[in-house]
């Protein structure tokens, strides 16, 4: 689990190529001044972590339909499993990606 | 003052189940009123429009003035119990508190029959809050005349009285508690032919497949930033009678992409916490903005019937026709997401953080047309580092006021009196850009 201070590191810490690629997809539409190697897998991506917010949210939806066709929704619980982590993010747009 | 001013047979909300009619909505409330507290102030935290509602009548009916504010954070939480006597939550989920809390639950209740219930004109029937940049907001008091005033003159303006056609469906992507959704989505359907959509809609998708499954005419209430999202799904909408935006200005080009590729009048409403709706125009068409009946603008404030005179934060002159230009935000404000903070403040919470020495919040210019825009923040903290700083800061500021990015510098380039200038802002700015 994070603990908050997050220090930077450029060691990859085991993302999956896919993984990787969302990251950065993430990193370049919000503007983060994160190195997309450095995100935490398993971290929260809202609030702690990588302290993301609702016009994230917007942004993010935006930047996962345009390059993967996935359109992101909030109409149920399973929306809080999608965006906990980087990881299930990721997940979820390699299930439902059609490109 | 009639509660309702609609016949109990008419539809107030749109749920999944089905359509929930004034009668019913006034049944529930009965029922649910009597399982509140005998004196206090309601924190209405449900996501759910038709609960909130729900929720916000059957504070009516005691007497209770509703807390309109969606920050379910601790501190945020505490900060409003010691504010406010006998603060309780309603709640249509658990909420980490331990705060007296009433689940704001579908019961099977008797409809109501019979006439509506009446409420004082000058009963305080909820209070708006303004800008948590400082950890301490704001109070505007909303006395029960003035909200209904500001919704039948919303009424007015968008066709929503009851001669004025078919009844309305509103969705709205602003939530409940904020001063303009609470206007369009809890007042508007208490007092006009229109009945709100229920359910969450946040991403485009939710929205555009919520509008499909409402009945005409339909509104959309929204944001710039909810629009620019709306507009690059290239899915046409379910037919639209009219597209509302608030919070910050809309673009131009975006106005024009509505009223083209929709085909809905895209209308803008000029608007306040401390105030409510005062204006509207229709970007495309009209570059002024047309008071709503009864608002009386001044310079630097407006005549509000039901509240007086409100200051302003944005200066005003007059335009022909009865309307009014905007000639922009006073320097230090600045708008994110629907919130106002002041920079002079953002900077007094920055230089309080422990290990700082000396540090500023900048504003991008392109803020008052970027959807997206960020602050973005220079300091001077040697020893600490940017996260530490954001950690400090993210337990006082609100969260889209974070600076992104936070770059930590030597010093800052003041000048002999001490003061920053813009041009030597903007010199840092694109010193810390270059390669």
């Amino acid at each position: 689990m994070p603990d908050g201070t997050m220090t930077p590191t450029f060691t990859a810490p085991g993302l999956t190529a896919q993984e990787l690629e969302v990251a950065r997809l993430i990193v370049s539409a919000l503007s983060l001044e994160v190195a997309p190697e450095a995100i935490e897998p398993e971290a929260p991506l809202f609030n702690e972590g990588l302290g993301l917010d609702s016009i994230d949210a917007l942004e993010m939806a935006l930047a996962v339909s345009k390059a993967y066709d996935v359109k992101l929704r909030s109409d149920d619980e399973r929306n809080h499993r999608i965006f906990a982590s980087l990881r299930s993010l990721t997940a979820h747009i390699e299930k439902h990606r059609t490109r | 003052m009639p509660l309702v001013d609609r016949e109990l047979a008419e539809v107030i909300c749109h749920r999944p189940a089905g359509p929930v009619t004034v009668g019913r909505l006034l049944g529930e409330a009965r029922a649910l009123a009597a399982r509140l507290p005998a004196t206090g102030h309601p924190i209405n935290l449900c996501a759910d429009r038709y609960r909130m509602l729900l929720g916000f009548v059957a504070a009516l009916m005691r007497g209770h003035p509703t807390l309109l504010n969606a920050d379910a954070s601790p501190h945020r939480l505490r900060a409003l119990a010691e504010a406010y006597l006998g603060t309780y939550l309603l709640a249509d989920k658990p909420v980490a508190s331990d705060m007296p809390l009433v689940l704001v639950e579908d019961g099977a209740a008797e409809e109501w029959t019979g006439p509506v219930p009446m409420l004082p004109a000058r009963q305080l029937a909820a209070i708006a809050f303004t800008s948590g940049s400082t950890g301490q907001p704001t109070a505007h008091l909303k006395p029960w005349d003035a909200l209904v005033a500001a919704a039948l003159a919303a009424a007015e303006r968008f066709a929503l009285r009851p001669g004025d056609g078919p009844a309305s469906s509103v969705l709205a992507t602003v939530p409940p508690q904020h001063m303009y959704g609470f206007e369009t989505t809890i007042m508007l359907p208490l007092q006009a032919a229109l009945a709100c959509h229920a359910g969450e809609a946040f991403f485009p998708s939710d929205v555009l497949d919520a509008l499909d499954g409402l009945p005409e005419r339909r509104l959309l209430v929204t944001t710039p930033l909810h629009l620019r999202a709306l507009l690059a799904e290239r899915r046409r909408p379910a037919p639209l009678a009219a597209v509302i935006s608030a919070t910050a200005p809309l673009a131009m080009s975006m106005a024009e992409a509505v009223e083209r590729d929709w085909g809905a009048p895209m209308l803008e409403i000029y608007g306040a916490s401390e105030a409510g709706s005062m204006a509207s125009r229709r970007t495309a068409l009209e570059p002024d903005w047309l008071p709503y009946s009864g608002i009386r603008m001044g310079q630097s404030e407006v005549h509000v019937p039901g509240l007086g005179v409100v200051p302003l934060a944005d200066a005003v002159e007059p335009a022909p026709g009865g309307r009014f230009r905007l000639l922009g935000r006073r320097a230090d404000l600045v708008k994110l997401g629907g919130r106002r903070a002041s920079l002079a403040e953002l900077n007094r919470v920055l230089a309080e953080v422990a290990g700082v020495e000396d540090g500023v919040f900048v504003a991008p210019e392109d803020i008052e047309r970027n959807p997206a825009a960020r602050l973005s923040a220079y300091v001077v903290a040697p020893g600490r580092s940017a996260e530490e700083i954001l950690a400090a800061l993210r337990l006082r500021l609100e969260p889209v006021f974070l600076p992104r990015p936070l770059v930590l510098v030597p010093a800052l380039p003041r000048n002999g009196l001490g003061k920053l200038t813009r041009a030597a802002l903007d010199g840092l700015r694109l010193a810390m850009a270059a390669p």
